[in-house]
């Protein structure tokens, strides 16, 4: 059997690997379950942080769910269970356009509608929808990432996209 | 391939260059592609992780000294060689001293092939580590030395130095008394300015000041050594010390003169014998009560 090289992280060089490895991850999870009002960005240097206090607690195989775990659970605690409402970037504004303004403005409510159903979905199919649609990641990524089968992964998003097409098309 | 699986392999970013073309053969084709142009805006927005680690760093920073547990280790290895270090410097620099008890004897190993055989209630003190240098011993009571060939050796007592190249002496030193005897080759005693050589059978005695030289003792280690004190001359109140320095009982006189002078030898062994020893040729009588023993004329 072979010896794990580390059995804690208390090595701030392993510690720094772990966080570029970790960090983006954990944020984007954040940010597509709960939105950015509750500021994912401070929820995953706390969640960091409370990783180096525990560090020698933590093998290096469980400080991602150790991670995501304890940003999740910061999260919930400040949550009060509110609408979600995830922002979508506004498009640079195009200097010469030969769009039409009718154009113009079915896209803008396009949009509005998206921003509406994506935030009627559950906290589950819409992280793993927008980690596949936004991120560009694969099913087994999003599956490694968040702890669960492919197939989950799939059925999640399948069901995601399903609901938002009937809620597009319903409005 | 139906339309479920084909969405759900376009979902996987999977599928191959026929599912691509049945893709877009799908009559909502568009629809999905629109969408998914869209939902491309919802990206979460850029966590730049260099920088941010960056902000993280100063807060991790502080509980470094927490985290450096094998630090905590070492020093605490560090102080505890020192302290012994220290110790061992101490201690190896520092006199060894020799005590014997009343009634107790023992033999002391020189660091080099010497050796001192202490009588009872005696204290000899030497420095091991300064040993190549300078043998010298102080001496407090009374011993019996096999000094190894080499340097000189001395025994330094309150009254007189004993200095030696290698040979066998005993020195006895109880108050005011003092008594060097040679056993074997040449000894030289330092005393009050006078140097004194002694060859194998002649004693140097100083009693209460007086000197003494006198001769022929044929024996070639000194009695006590056999467990027996030998006397010749000396005045009474000596060899009762010396009896109290063998027996745990205390000696206390009446109405005698403890100067009287007193040859003969008394036993280690055996009290009750000892003090006949001592009593009979003085004419004098002993009385026990507990650990105390009085003397007193007949």
């Amino acid at each position: 059997m072979s010896q794990p090289l580390h059995d804690n992280i208390c090595e701030s060089q392993l510690f720094e690997r772990l966080y570029k490895k970790h960090a983006k991850n954990l944020h984007n999870f954040l940010y597509y379950k709960f939105g950015e009002h509750l500021n994912p960005q401070d929820k995953v240097q706390e969640a960091f942080i409370k990783l180096w206090q525990n560090c020698s607690k933590v093998a290096p195989p469980k400080a991602k769910s150790f991670l995501f775990t304890t940003a999740n659970n910061l999260m919930l605690n400040a949550v009060s269970h509110q609408k979600v409402v995830l922002r979508y970037n506004e498009k640079p504004q195009k200097r010469t356009t030969n769009e039409t303004p009718l154009f113009v403005l079915e896209e803008k409510e396009y949009h509005i509608k998206l921003q509406k159903a994506i935030s009627n979905l559950t906290e589950a199919q819409r992280v793993a929808f927008l980690m596949n649609r936004a991120e560009g990641k694969r099913f087994k990524e999003i599956a490694e990432l968040l702890g669960i089968s492919v197939k989950g992964v799939e059925k999640r998003i399948y069901g995601a996209l399903k609901r938002l097409r009937e809620e597009i098309d319903e409005l | 391939m139906n339309r479920e699986e084909l969405i759900k392999k376009w979902l996987d970013h999977n599928l191959n260059t026929e599912e691509q073309i049945a893709f877009e053969q799908l009559e909502d084709y568009s629809q999905l592609i629109k969408m998914d142009s869209t939902l491309k805006d919802f990206k979460a927005p850029d966590f730049i992780t260099e920088a941010s680690y960056k902000t993280l760093q100063p807060q991790l920073k502080s509980k470094t000294t927490k985290t450096d547990t094998w630090l905590k280790p070492l020093f605490k290895i560090a102080a505890i060689l020192m302290i012994g270090l220290s110790v061992y410097y101490y201690t190896t620099t520092l006199d060894t001293e020799i005590h014997t008890k009343i009634a107790e004897q023992s033999i002391i190993k020189l660091p080099d092939a010497s050796s001192v055989n202490l009588n009872a209630n005696s204290t000899v003190i030497f420095n091991e580590s300064n040993w190549n240098k300078t043998r010298a011993v102080k001496l407090k009571g009374e011993a019996f030395f096999k000094v190894a060939k080499g340097q000189k050796f001395d025994v330094i007592t309150n009254y007189g130095t004993v200095s030696v190249l290698g040979t066998q002496f005993n020195v006895k030193q109880r108050g005011s008394y003092f008594e060097v005897t040679c056993f074997e080759g040449l000894v030289s005693v330092a005393h009050n300015g006078k140097t004194v050589k002694l060859k194998p059978g002649n004693s140097f005695k100083v009693i209460d000041g007086k000197q003494i030289t006198e001769g022929k003792e044929n024996i070639l280690q000194p009695l006590w050594l056999e467990g027996e004190s030998s006397f010749k001359s000396v005045p009474l109140k000596y060899v009762i010390t010396e009896l109290e320095n063998q027996y745990k009982e205390s000696i206390t006189t009446e109405n005698i003169d403890t100067s009287r002078l007193f040859t003969g030898s008394f036993t280690h062994n055996n009290l009750d014998l000892a003090l006949k020893s001592i009593t009979i040729p003085l004419n004098l009588s002993y009385s026990k009560s507990g650990k105390s023993i009085l003397l007193k004329r007949e």
